[in-house]
Protein backbone atom coordinates (compact mmCIF):
# COMPACT_ATOMS: atom_id res chain seq x y z
CA UNK A 1 0.00 0.00 0.00
CA UNK A 2 1.37 3.51 -1.35
CA UNK A 3 1.95 6.09 2.25
CA UNK A 4 -0.93 8.31 0.24
CA UNK A 5 -3.48 4.83 0.48
CA UNK A 6 -2.38 4.34 3.41
CA UNK A 7 -2.71 7.67 5.31
CA UNK A 8 -6.30 7.72 3.56
CA UNK A 9 -7.37 4.53 5.55
CA UNK A 10 -5.80 5.53 8.62
CA UNK A 11 -8.21 9.22 8.80
CA UNK A 12 -11.44 7.06 7.70
CA UNK A 13 -10.95 4.75 10.61
CA UNK A 14 -9.85 7.58 12.89
CA UNK A 15 -12.88 9.24 11.32
CA UNK A 16 -15.21 5.88 12.04
CA UNK A 17 -13.80 6.01 16.04
CA UNK A 18 -15.01 9.61 16.42
CA UNK A 19 -18.27 8.85 15.22
CA UNK A 20 -18.35 5.69 17.89
CA UNK A 21 -17.14 8.45 20.77
CA UNK A 22 -19.38 10.84 19.41
CA UNK A 23 -22.25 7.81 19.85
CA UNK A 24 -20.80 7.36 23.64
CA UNK A 25 -20.40 10.61 24.25
CA UNK A 26 -23.86 11.20 23.71
CA UNK A 27 -25.38 8.09 25.69
CA UNK A 28 -23.24 9.23 28.68
CA UNK A 29 -24.08 13.28 28.45
CA UNK A 30 -27.91 11.42 28.92
CA UNK A 31 -26.70 8.91 31.61
CA UNK A 32 -25.12 11.75 33.09
CA UNK A 33 -29.01 13.39 34.36
CA UNK A 34 -27.70 16.94 34.23
CA UNK A 35 -24.03 16.17 35.50
CA UNK A 36 -25.29 14.95 38.64
CA UNK A 37 -24.30 11.21 38.26
CA UNK A 38 -20.51 11.34 38.83
CA UNK A 39 -19.85 7.56 36.82
CA UNK A 40 -21.43 9.04 33.32
CA UNK A 41 -20.24 12.40 33.97
CA UNK A 42 -16.68 11.26 33.72
CA UNK A 43 -17.56 8.77 30.86
CA UNK A 44 -18.94 11.90 28.82
CA UNK A 45 -15.62 13.84 29.70
CA UNK A 46 -13.59 10.81 28.34
CA UNK A 47 -15.81 10.75 25.08
CA UNK A 48 -15.58 14.19 24.38
CA UNK A 49 -11.94 14.31 24.88
CA UNK A 50 -11.72 11.39 22.73
CA UNK A 51 -14.11 12.43 20.03
CA UNK A 52 -12.07 15.50 19.91
CA UNK A 53 -9.32 14.31 19.42
CA UNK A 54 -9.89 11.74 16.40
CA UNK A 55 -11.81 13.89 14.36
CA UNK A 56 -8.94 16.56 14.11
CA UNK A 57 -6.88 13.90 13.32
CA UNK A 58 -9.35 12.53 10.08
CA UNK A 59 -9.75 16.33 9.45
CA UNK A 60 -6.19 16.70 8.86
CA UNK A 61 -6.52 14.39 5.59
CA UNK A 62 -10.34 14.06 4.93
CA UNK A 63 -12.45 17.53 3.68
CA UNK A 64 -13.62 18.77 6.62
CA UNK A 65 -17.35 18.89 5.09
CA UNK A 66 -17.50 15.34 4.16
CA UNK A 67 -15.86 14.48 8.08
CA UNK A 68 -18.15 16.58 9.57
CA UNK A 69 -21.24 14.72 7.46
CA UNK A 70 -20.40 11.35 8.03
CA UNK A 71 -19.10 12.12 12.02
CA UNK A 72 -22.34 13.52 12.82
CA UNK A 73 -24.45 11.00 11.14
CA UNK A 74 -22.60 7.86 12.95
CA UNK A 75 -23.24 9.81 15.97
CA UNK A 76 -27.10 11.02 15.78
CA UNK A 77 -27.73 7.50 14.33
CA UNK A 78 -26.23 5.65 16.94
CA UNK A 79 -28.03 7.50 19.73
CA UNK A 80 -31.14 7.17 18.13
CA UNK A 81 -30.74 3.25 17.69
CA UNK A 82 -28.89 3.04 20.97
CA UNK A 83 -30.70 5.08 23.41
CA UNK A 84 -33.65 2.61 23.77
CA UNK A 85 -31.06 0.15 24.32
CA UNK A 86 -29.59 1.74 27.68
CA UNK A 87 -32.31 3.95 28.84
CA UNK A 88 -35.74 3.68 29.36
CA UNK A 89 -36.51 5.24 25.82
CA UNK A 90 -38.67 3.92 22.97
CA UNK A 91 -37.77 4.71 19.03
CA UNK A 92 -41.65 4.50 17.50
CA UNK A 93 -42.52 5.12 13.85
CA UNK A 94 -43.15 8.55 13.96
CA UNK A 95 -40.44 9.12 15.95
CA UNK A 96 -37.84 6.85 13.82
CA UNK A 97 -39.32 8.48 10.68
CA UNK A 98 -38.85 12.51 11.45
CA UNK A 99 -35.34 12.15 13.03
CA UNK A 100 -34.35 10.37 10.09
CA UNK A 101 -35.44 13.50 8.43
CA UNK A 102 -33.62 15.86 10.66
CA UNK A 103 -30.56 13.02 10.35
CA UNK A 104 -30.36 13.27 6.46
CA UNK A 105 -30.60 17.13 6.52
CA UNK A 106 -27.69 18.15 8.79
CA UNK A 107 -25.81 15.23 6.24
CA UNK A 108 -26.55 17.62 3.58
CA UNK A 109 -26.32 20.55 5.02
CA UNK A 110 -22.36 19.74 6.22
CA UNK A 111 -22.04 17.79 2.71
CA UNK A 112 -23.46 21.43 1.64
CA UNK A 113 -20.36 23.06 2.83
CA UNK A 114 -18.33 21.48 0.09
CA UNK A 115 -19.39 23.77 -2.89
CA UNK A 116 -17.29 26.86 -1.53
CA UNK A 117 -18.00 29.69 -2.70
CA UNK A 118 -15.51 31.01 -5.00
CA UNK A 119 -15.45 34.27 -3.47
CA UNK A 120 -14.11 33.15 -0.30
CA UNK A 121 -11.62 30.60 -1.26
CA UNK A 122 -9.24 29.53 -3.78
CA UNK A 123 -10.88 26.85 -5.87
CA UNK A 124 -8.93 23.93 -4.51
CA UNK A 125 -5.82 23.15 -6.48
CA UNK A 126 -6.61 20.16 -8.59
CA UNK A 127 -3.35 18.33 -6.89
CA UNK A 128 -4.98 18.48 -3.74
CA UNK A 129 -8.00 16.04 -5.03
CA UNK A 130 -5.29 13.51 -5.60
CA UNK A 131 -3.75 13.96 -2.59
CA UNK A 132 -6.67 11.99 -0.99
CA UNK A 133 -7.17 8.80 -2.56
CA UNK A 134 -10.40 8.39 -0.38
CA UNK A 135 -11.94 11.81 -0.94
CA UNK A 136 -14.67 11.67 -3.09
CA UNK A 137 -14.11 13.87 -6.28
CA UNK A 138 -16.87 16.46 -7.56
CA UNK B 1 -37.28 24.33 30.19
CA UNK B 2 -35.58 21.50 28.42
CA UNK B 3 -36.49 23.17 25.12
CA UNK B 4 -34.22 26.42 26.71
CA UNK B 5 -31.83 24.76 27.98
CA UNK B 6 -31.73 22.80 24.71
CA UNK B 7 -31.43 26.01 22.93
CA UNK B 8 -28.49 27.26 24.80
CA UNK B 9 -26.51 24.17 24.36
CA UNK B 10 -27.54 25.06 20.79
CA UNK B 11 -25.70 28.37 21.17
CA UNK B 12 -22.78 26.85 22.57
CA UNK B 13 -22.21 24.67 19.92
CA UNK B 14 -22.70 27.00 17.59
CA UNK B 15 -19.58 28.62 18.93
CA UNK B 16 -17.60 25.47 19.44
CA UNK B 17 -17.78 25.75 15.62
CA UNK B 18 -16.98 29.41 15.23
CA UNK B 19 -14.06 29.00 17.91
CA UNK B 20 -12.67 25.47 16.49
CA UNK B 21 -12.25 26.91 13.11
CA UNK B 22 -9.84 29.59 14.41
CA UNK B 23 -7.75 27.72 16.79
CA UNK B 24 -5.76 26.26 13.69
CA UNK B 25 -5.91 22.81 14.54
CA UNK B 26 -5.37 23.52 17.94
CA UNK B 27 -2.20 24.97 17.97
CA UNK B 28 -3.84 28.47 18.81
CA UNK B 29 -3.54 28.45 22.60
CA UNK B 30 -6.51 31.11 23.17
CA UNK B 31 -9.18 29.73 20.42
CA UNK B 32 -8.43 25.93 21.89
CA UNK B 33 -9.40 27.43 25.31
CA UNK B 34 -12.59 29.27 23.77
CA UNK B 35 -13.21 25.65 21.90
CA UNK B 36 -13.05 23.44 25.21
CA UNK B 37 -15.20 25.97 26.87
CA UNK B 38 -17.57 26.58 25.05
CA UNK B 39 -17.48 22.48 24.19
CA UNK B 40 -18.24 22.06 28.00
CA UNK B 41 -20.98 24.04 28.43
CA UNK B 42 -23.10 23.20 25.68
CA UNK B 43 -22.28 19.47 27.02
CA UNK B 44 -23.80 20.87 30.33
CA UNK B 45 -26.77 22.65 29.25
CA UNK B 46 -27.57 19.47 26.49
CA UNK B 47 -27.37 17.01 29.11
CA UNK B 48 -29.47 19.23 31.32
CA UNK B 49 -32.70 19.21 28.14
CA UNK B 50 -31.67 15.36 28.22
CA UNK B 51 -33.57 14.93 31.21
CA UNK B 52 -36.46 15.31 29.60
CA UNK B 53 -35.43 14.22 25.48
CA UNK B 54 -35.02 11.16 24.78
CA UNK B 55 -31.31 10.72 23.93
CA UNK B 56 -31.76 10.13 20.36
CA UNK B 57 -33.96 13.15 19.90
CA UNK B 58 -31.80 15.40 22.10
CA UNK B 59 -28.80 14.93 20.52
CA UNK B 60 -30.31 14.97 16.64
CA UNK B 61 -32.03 18.45 17.85
CA UNK B 62 -29.27 19.86 19.28
CA UNK B 63 -26.24 18.72 16.34
CA UNK B 64 -28.98 19.55 13.41
CA UNK B 65 -30.05 22.68 14.26
CA UNK B 66 -26.36 24.13 15.54
CA UNK B 67 -25.73 22.75 11.66
CA UNK B 68 -28.84 25.02 10.64
CA UNK B 69 -27.03 27.72 13.11
CA UNK B 70 -23.37 27.67 11.72
CA UNK B 71 -24.49 27.79 8.03
CA UNK B 72 -26.74 30.96 8.88
CA UNK B 73 -24.33 32.65 10.32
CA UNK B 74 -21.88 31.82 8.28
CA UNK B 75 -23.95 33.48 5.33
CA UNK B 76 -24.51 36.43 7.07
CA UNK B 77 -21.43 37.40 9.13
CA UNK B 78 -18.82 35.10 7.60
CA UNK B 79 -19.22 35.91 4.15
CA UNK B 80 -20.19 32.32 3.08
CA UNK B 81 -22.68 32.13 0.40
CA UNK B 82 -26.09 30.40 0.70
CA UNK B 83 -27.11 28.10 -1.73
CA UNK B 84 -29.78 25.84 -3.20
CA UNK B 85 -28.11 22.37 -1.77
CA UNK B 86 -27.71 24.36 2.22
CA UNK B 87 -31.08 25.62 1.51
CA UNK B 88 -32.80 21.94 0.94
CA UNK B 89 -30.32 20.54 4.31
CA UNK B 90 -32.26 23.79 6.24
CA UNK B 91 -35.22 22.98 5.25
CA UNK B 92 -35.06 19.20 5.89
CA UNK B 93 -33.67 19.92 9.39
CA UNK B 94 -36.73 22.40 10.45
CA UNK B 95 -39.48 20.69 8.51
CA UNK B 96 -37.82 17.19 10.78
CA UNK B 97 -37.75 19.23 13.73
CA UNK B 98 -41.57 20.60 13.27
CA UNK B 99 -42.68 16.88 12.14
CA UNK B 100 -41.19 15.59 15.30
CA UNK B 101 -42.73 18.04 17.40
CA UNK B 102 -46.19 17.73 15.70
CA UNK B 103 -46.27 14.21 16.12
CA UNK B 104 -45.64 14.32 19.50
CA UNK B 105 -42.18 12.72 20.17
CA UNK B 106 -39.91 15.62 20.89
Amino acid sequence: MSNEAKTSKNAWLSLLLAGVFEIGYALAVGGSEGFTVLTWSLVAVVFFLLTLYALSLALRTIEVSIGYAVWAGIGAVGAAVLGPVFFDETLTLAKGIWLSVIIVGVIWLKLADRTKPEAVAPAPAPQQVTDRPGALQV
Amino acid sequence: MHWLYLAIAVAFEIAVAIAAGKAEGFKNRKWTAITLISGALATFFLSKSLLTFDVGVGYALWTSVAGVGITVLGALFFGQRLNWNKAIGIVLVIGGVVGLQLSGSA
